[in-house]
């Protein structure tokens, strides 16, 4: 990994987490995108054979202090995230965008159902998820991503 | 994929596991907590970045005769204060000669530190919203928060710079109080509404009235005495039940406040140090 694509995923990583933390109204919050996920499915699918699993451990940690969720239970959802993105990688490169958006639907909600049989197994406080909306968001966002993030490669000669 | 992927994937499954059950079950992570806040501290910031243009939009573009009026109401609201903080001044020092005759111990009066909202939680099952002040400012768990009108609530996690704050209108929160006119002590509880409070426990004999304002009694060892929490709304005494139903509305307005108080209060909320207790023995 040279100097520019470490810059890139440093930048990529920093927005995300801005995403994740720009205030909004109620409404609009249910319907966040899970951008950091957005982001690891990206890394993962371009370089799988650098960001693999030991990148579930910091981002999950960061993410379970920004929403103040139980320290290990967005370690757990994206270590399983990275996992079956490791087994679907090569198909992904094939399929279109409609296919693509579909997987990455499923992903999130996986993600959301993990997180809640995670919290109600080991304490007694059940969090209330939106199974949905954040997995129809994110869906809708990814080809945007993937463009965007596609255009940026080429224009850095990184792809 | 290789078997060791597999093993890897599934030792990271149970060790977070094991640190979710941790986290659940013992205060030690907290540790782990503040450290990440370091990390995710630049991204908070620039996120508030639109909102706080925003704001400068809304006040450079405020006209000058908006201002003058600001200014006028605003001047006119200082005087009134300050003629009741006088008149506070020469009661406090009437209760301090009070309670020397009744060799009570004397009050010292609470240090706050301003902060603002800058954002809230979107769960609709708990009511907390987040604050720009945190470890780095002297904030510590269990530190109570006031608006303008009354108690707000208490903070229950804090970062580097923000912290937590948990409202008493939560439903895992209780308060206790007492009333304002004759001392009855109850328990006020959350309802997860941000407009009522419910009082626990008051038997249908108790002298609690519509109107009648609740006060913190400061029994909990958390919050300081003496501050409004919520006035009583509707009483109701149900026949064959042996406590009475009483919600209160919260004084303070926890929908709309922007700037809120942090209290540095005596004998509130924190615990000293081990080597404060020594000393003192």
């Amino acid at each position: 990994m040279n100097i520019r694509a470490l810059i890139l995923v440093a930048t990529g990583m920093f927005l995300v987490f801005v995403l994740e933390h720009l205030p909004m109204p109620d409404i609009l919050l249910w319907l966040q995108p899970a951008w950091v996920l957005l982001l690891v499915t990206l890394l993962v699918l371009h370089a799988p054979h650098i960001f693999g699993l030991w990148l579930a451990v910091p981002l999950g940690l960061m993410l379970d202090v920004e929403h103040n969720s139980l320290l290990g239970m967005h370690v757990l959802t994206l270590a399983v995230h990275i996992f079956v993105l490791q087994l679907l990688y090569r198909r992904m490169a094939m399929f279109n965008f409609l296919q693509q958006t579909a997987v990455v639907f499923l992903l999130v909600v996986l993600q959301q159902l993990l997180s809640y049989w995670a919290v109600a197994l080991v304490s007694e406080n059940m969090v209330p998820v939106s199974l949905w909306t954040p997995a129809l968001t994110s869906a809708l966002v990814w080809p945007w991503v993937y463009a965007l993030t596609h255009m940026a490669l080429a224009r850095l000669h990184l792809s | 994929m290789p078997t060791f992927q597999r093993q890897r994937v599934l030792g990271i499954v149970v060790l977070a596991l094991a640190l979710m059950w941790l986290d659940s079950h013992a205060p030690w992570l907290q540790s782990v907590r503040y450290i990440t806040g370091y990390l995710l501290a630049p991204a908070q910031q620039v996120a508030l970045v639109p909102s706080a243009i925003g704001n400068w939009f809304g006040e450079s573009a405020a006209s000058r005769q908006e201002l003058t009026n600001e200014n006028k109401q605003l001047t006119a609201r200082n005087l009134v204060l300050e003629l009741r903080a006088q008149r506070l001044a020469a009661l406090e020092a009437e209760n301090i000669e009070l309670r020397e005759l009744l060799s009570a111990s004397e009050q010292v009066d609470d240090r706050v530190l301003v902060t603002a909202v800058v954002a809230v939680d979107p769960d609709p099952f708990s009511q907390q919203i987040l604050i720009n002040k945190g470890g780095e400012d002297g904030v510590f768990i269990g530190q109570p928060v006031l608006d303008a009108y009354g108690l707000l609530g208490q903070v229950i996690d804090v970062m580097p710079y923000s912290a937590r704050v948990l409202m008493i209108a939560d439903s895992n929160h209780a308060i206790p109080v007492q009333v304002n006119r004759n001392g009855v002590r109850a328990i006020a509880v959350g309802t997860g509404a941000l407009d009522e409070l419910e009082l626990i426990y008051v038997p249908n004999t108790a002298d609690i009235i519509k109107g009648d304002l609740l006060v913190s009694s400061g029994l909990g060892g958390r919050y300081p005495r003496g501050y409004p929490v919520a006035t009583v709304t509707k009483v109701e005494n149900i026949p064959g039940k042996s406590f009475a139903a009483v919600t209160a509305e919260p004084s303070a307005h926890l929908d709309r406040s922007r700037h809120l108080l942090l209290v540095f209060s005596h004998g509130s909320g924190q615990v000293p140090p081990g080597g404060l207790w020594q000393g003192k023995e």
